[in-house]
């Protein structure tokens, strides 16, 4: 099944609409659908409850505990609460890129989840420069920042927009530079090929047998790429784009009502999509132990495991200075990435 | 102007470490015009064109490097400023300048071109009372709105009359903003407050900035002034002042304001406090003591790390547990009203045994939550990296600008009148002045931290000493009559360490039993005149930091 067909094509045998244009457009919309919302309703579980929970749980609190199980119905309460919240447009914003800005984060996110093979199947599309795809699609949110951050006609935003920028050139190029060194293990970019390489074992210890995944073979660049990935989500400490007791929220001040949440769901997107390229480059996708039908729960368990983590960091951690993770970026995170890429090249090339 | 301290012994100051007036009088030559007699420390009376040298011989010659505190007040006949100066080395070395102007002409002199701190202190006497200064560098009003008629703590201001201002004389919040000509004009000017997350309350800096760095600031105060000196003023000294204190430094510090009061009002009209209650009065001030640091560590973090994290709840969870039992101790958790003059409302909560575990169960628990604040915070890489050599406050232009408290001793001033001007029981307990030499937000971090145990030291002593006390001699308050009525003309200025530092109340006496004034020093007040020479330069974020290691508390910057 992880080897098989991307879902479209399956759905189109499901469908009576034939191969056609029509019929592919169908599936397509079908699959996307399919994948939007699971990744729509993570993030909805995540962001209005797990949220709360989680760092709850860090500060001896209980949160949400009165509107059903464990309180989980405070998300429709959330959901209708900040969707009937008046939208207000201050004066002066910049239409309609103060309009588009949530828009682009948002789906800048969630198009990346397009070549994520998620396992039990769930696979859209598979190009051979999947890997260059989702890095391209995902660096499209720093384009959505400085759109907040510009056309607010905020000067707290702006200044967020403009850290925004500053910390993601930092970070876009050490993780990019991290993602090559497991595409010269791997020898492709396409996401199947690399998660169908960690499945050969590595080692075998009694009836265990650990795998070949990338955080084992050379965890230097797990660790890095996690970082990077905090970084490159802006979660803390790196949260400086937003920072909110500095620059109250950065570039999201002026955004209220269904934009608020569009951003909202951008970030949790984002982050689940920074676990997914983890998931994938380093924990074997959705391998797991098990029949591999339920690849697909292996896969949301890693999601969830990167996501408790930069929830973790967000309550353990202080925030750097702006200058401080520039000079972090551009020379530690750069020269270890590069000495990483080198390394790795070297051992492929005589290993290999 | 040299900013060292003389080395020589101090010019006025006898052998034993006392002033000795008769020499300051030799040294101030015709400069003093007359001497008063206060009943903290004699005061000598200058001419109002001669401040500035009256001040800079006993700065420059005898040493008084600390004005604490400049109170304006008008008369029937005149206005008058009095500057209480002490020396941080010792602050029991006292001495006042009186400077009396006429009602038809009120202008004074400066004293800012001696000590900066009256740079605030002055326009907060030009504001309230309506005295003049010249040679003031910026001599605008600070508490009240730039637009308002008259000056309320004058005689002749009339209450009753609306404050009519058109609308186009306010500030227009919309006006461009880009300060600066030429090559400054790229600054941008920013409004930080009064509404932002980091602010600690009502609180507008007027920021300039220089890119991500801090060009200038100006904190613009006033938002929360409530009239607290005036509505002392119009009550009387036994009951009715008391419960007042709670409400300047509202933030669970009630008990060491409450005591700023006591203490003055008790020198004034020369109460005794019986030692049981002194024991208890110095335990449950220590106890406030906690309760506020706590919030300043919480606060401080919430500040650096970002959010409403693990730090900062774990502040609050122990803060509670102090909250827990001073409301045992008082009835209330914020405004205590539990000190009497002379004494204290009522003794410890029976079961005796029960408080006093309560509070042996909170200390014996303290030491792990330290180690964990250390562990959590202060040890912290990205912490130190954020707070080590950020906002640096060198210890001479901390002592310019009348900085005490956490503050000063952050930056390596030994200075805490627990120990130097000995009130309460602390003389006989065995407990120690934290200081520390960064000058950096880190080092007021810590200072307030390790505060913490040495109150917890204290706290553990006074509980030793209440649970020994013989029954038939716990007495809470001595006697003190139902009405007050101090001698007229006395004149008191007194403070106590309270938890951002130096809380003084000056007090003149005109017979009656209510203060004829009443002037609060208050210690945020002057740490808050620090920000701008902590922050230029540095970066917004650690413009925040350092706001927040000063640990404001806006109640008592406005009172």
């Amino acid at each position: 099944m992880l080897q098989g067909a991307p879902l479209p094509e399956r759905i189109i045998e499901l469908l009576p609409f034939g191969s056609g244009p029509l019929g592919t457009a169908i599936a397509a919309i079908l699959g996307a659908a399919l994948v939007g919302t699971l990744m729509m309703s993570m993030t909805a579980v995540a962001g209005p409850w797990a949220k709360r929970k989680v760092t709850a749980a860090f500060t001896d609190r209980y949160a949400v505990n009165r509107l059903g199980p464990f309180g989980l119905f405070i998300i429709i309460a959330d959901a209708v609460r900040l969707l009937s919240k008046e939208l207000i447009v201050p004066e002066g914003v910049d239409r309609p890129a103060w309009d588009l800005a949530p828009v682009v984060l948002a789906s800048s996110a969630l198009l990346g989840f397009a070549v994520i093979p998620m396992g039990s199947g769930i696979h859209l599309a598979d190009p051979e420069v999947g890997l260059v795809y989702v890095f391209a699609i995902a660096s499209i949110a720093s384009l959505g920042l400085v759109m907040a951050g510009y056309a607010s006609n905020n000067k707290f935003s702006m200044l967020g927009g403009l850290r925004a920028v500053a910390q993601n050139l930092a970070y876009e190029i050490p993780l990019v530079l991290i993602a090559a060194s497991v595409v010269l293990f791997s020898g492709s970019l396409q996401m199947s090929e690399i998660v169908a390489r960690q499945a050969e074992p590595l080692l075998s210890l009694g009836p265990v047998t650990i795998p070949t995944w990338y955080a084992f073979v050379n965890p230097f660049a797990f660790v890095l790429f996690v970082i990077a990935n905090l970084m490159e989500v802006g979660r803390n400490p790196f949260d400086i784009p937003e920072a909110p007791t500095e620059i109250v929220a950065g570039y999201q001040t002026e955004y209220s009502s269904v934009y608020f949440v569009l951003i909202y769901l951008g970030e949790f997107l984002h982050i689940f999509l920074g676990g997914a390229i983890i998931a994938t480059l380093f924990l074997g996708g959705p391998a797991g132990p098990g029949p591999e039908s339920i690849g697909l729960v292996w896969f949301i368990v890693k999601i969830w495991a990167v996501y408790l983590f930069t929830q973790w960091a967000r309550s353990a951690l202080p925030r750097l200075r702006i200058d401080q993770l520039i000079e972090v970026g551009w020379k530690g995170m750069l020269v270890l990435s590069l000495a990483n890429l080198v390394m790795t090249a070297v051992i492929v090339g005589v290993i290999a | 102007m040299s900013l060292h301290e003389p080395e020589t012994p101090d010019v006025g100051e006898t052998a034993d470490g006392t002033v000795d007036y008769d020499e300051l009088a030799a040294l101030l030559g015709e400069t003093a015009i007359d001497r008063e007699e206060h009943i903290n420390a004699p005061a000598f009376v200058v001419r109002p064109d001669e401040v500035q040298e009256a001040l800079s011989v006993l700065h420059e010659e005898a040493g008084f490097d600390y004005l604490s505190n400049v109170t304006a007040q008008q008369y029937a006949d005149r206005y008058e400023s009095i500057y209480h100066l002490k020396k941080y080395d010792d602050p029991t070395q006292e001495v006042g300048v009186v400077v009396p102007v006429p009602t038809d002409e009120p202008v004074s002199q400066s004293a800012e071109a001696v000590y900066r701190t009256a740079d605030w202190h002055e326009r907060e006497a030009y504001d309230l009372v309506g005295i003049e200064y010249d040679d003031h560098p910026d001599l605008r009003r600070i508490l009240l709105p730039e637009t308002w008629q008259g000056h309320p703590l004058g005689r002749d201001y009339n209450p009753e009359k609306p404050q009519v201002v058109p609308f186009r004389k306010h500030e227009n919040p919309l006006q461009p903003d880009t300060r600066g000509e030429g090559a400054d004009a790229d600054t941008m000017f920013i409004n930080i407050g009064p509404h932002h997350p980091a602010t600690h309350g009502v609180l507008h800096i007027k920021t300039v900035l220089d890119g991500e760095q801090v060009a200038d600031v100006e904190p613009d105060i006033g938002y929360l002034h409530r009239c607290e000196e005036q509505m002392c003023q119009q009550s009387t000294y036994r009951h009715q002042i008391m419960p007042y204190p709670d409400r300047w430094d509202y933030v669970s510090a009630g008990i060491l304001n409450e005591w700023a009061y006591a203490r003055a009002a008790e020198d004034m009209a020369d109460i005794d406090v019986p030692e049981y209650a002194q024991v208890i009065r110095t335990m449950s001030a220590e106890l406030c003591r906690i309760a506020s640091h706590m919030l300043a560590l919480g606060t401080f973090a919430l500040d650096v790390f970002g959010d409403f994290t693990a730090v900062f709840q774990y502040a609050f969870r122990d803060r509670e547990v102090v909250q827990n039992i001073l409301e045992e101790l008082t009835g209330q958790r914020l405004m205590f009203n539990y000190l009497r003059l002379g004494g204290v409302a009522w003794d410890v909560p029976e079961p005796r045994e029960e408080f006093f575990e309560m509070i042996r169960d909170f200390l014996d628990g303290l030491p792990e939550k330290t180690k964990e604040y250390h562990n959590l915070i202060t040890s912290n890489e990205i912490f130190q990296v954020r707070c080590v050599d950020t906002g640096e406050l060198p210890p001479e232009v901390a002592k310019q600008y009348g900085a005490t408290g956490p503050v000063a001793r952050g930056s390596g001033i030994d200075f805490d009148l627990r120990r130097d001007d000995p009130y309460g029981y602390y003389e006989e307990l065995d407990w120690d002045v934290i200081t520390e030499e960064g000058c950096d937000n880190y080092s007021r971090v810590l200072v307030r931290l390790r505060e913490v145990e040495e109150s917890a030291k204290i706290i553990e002593q006074c509980v030793d000493l209440l649970e020994d006390w013989p029954e038939e001699d716990r007495e809470i308050q001595s006697n003190v009559p139902r009405t007050l009525k101090p001698d007229a003309d006395a004149e008191v200025y007194r403070g106590v360490e309270a938890a951002k530092g130096e809380l003084g109340i000056y007090m003149r006496s005109d017979g009656t039993d209510k203060p004829a004034r009443f002037k609060i020093r208050s210690p945020c007040f002057c740490n808050l005149h620090t920000l701008r020479e902590m922050t230029e330069g540095e970066y917004i974020p650690d413009l925040i930091a350092s706001l927040g290691s000063l640990d404001i508390v806006l109640g008592e910057v406005d009172r």
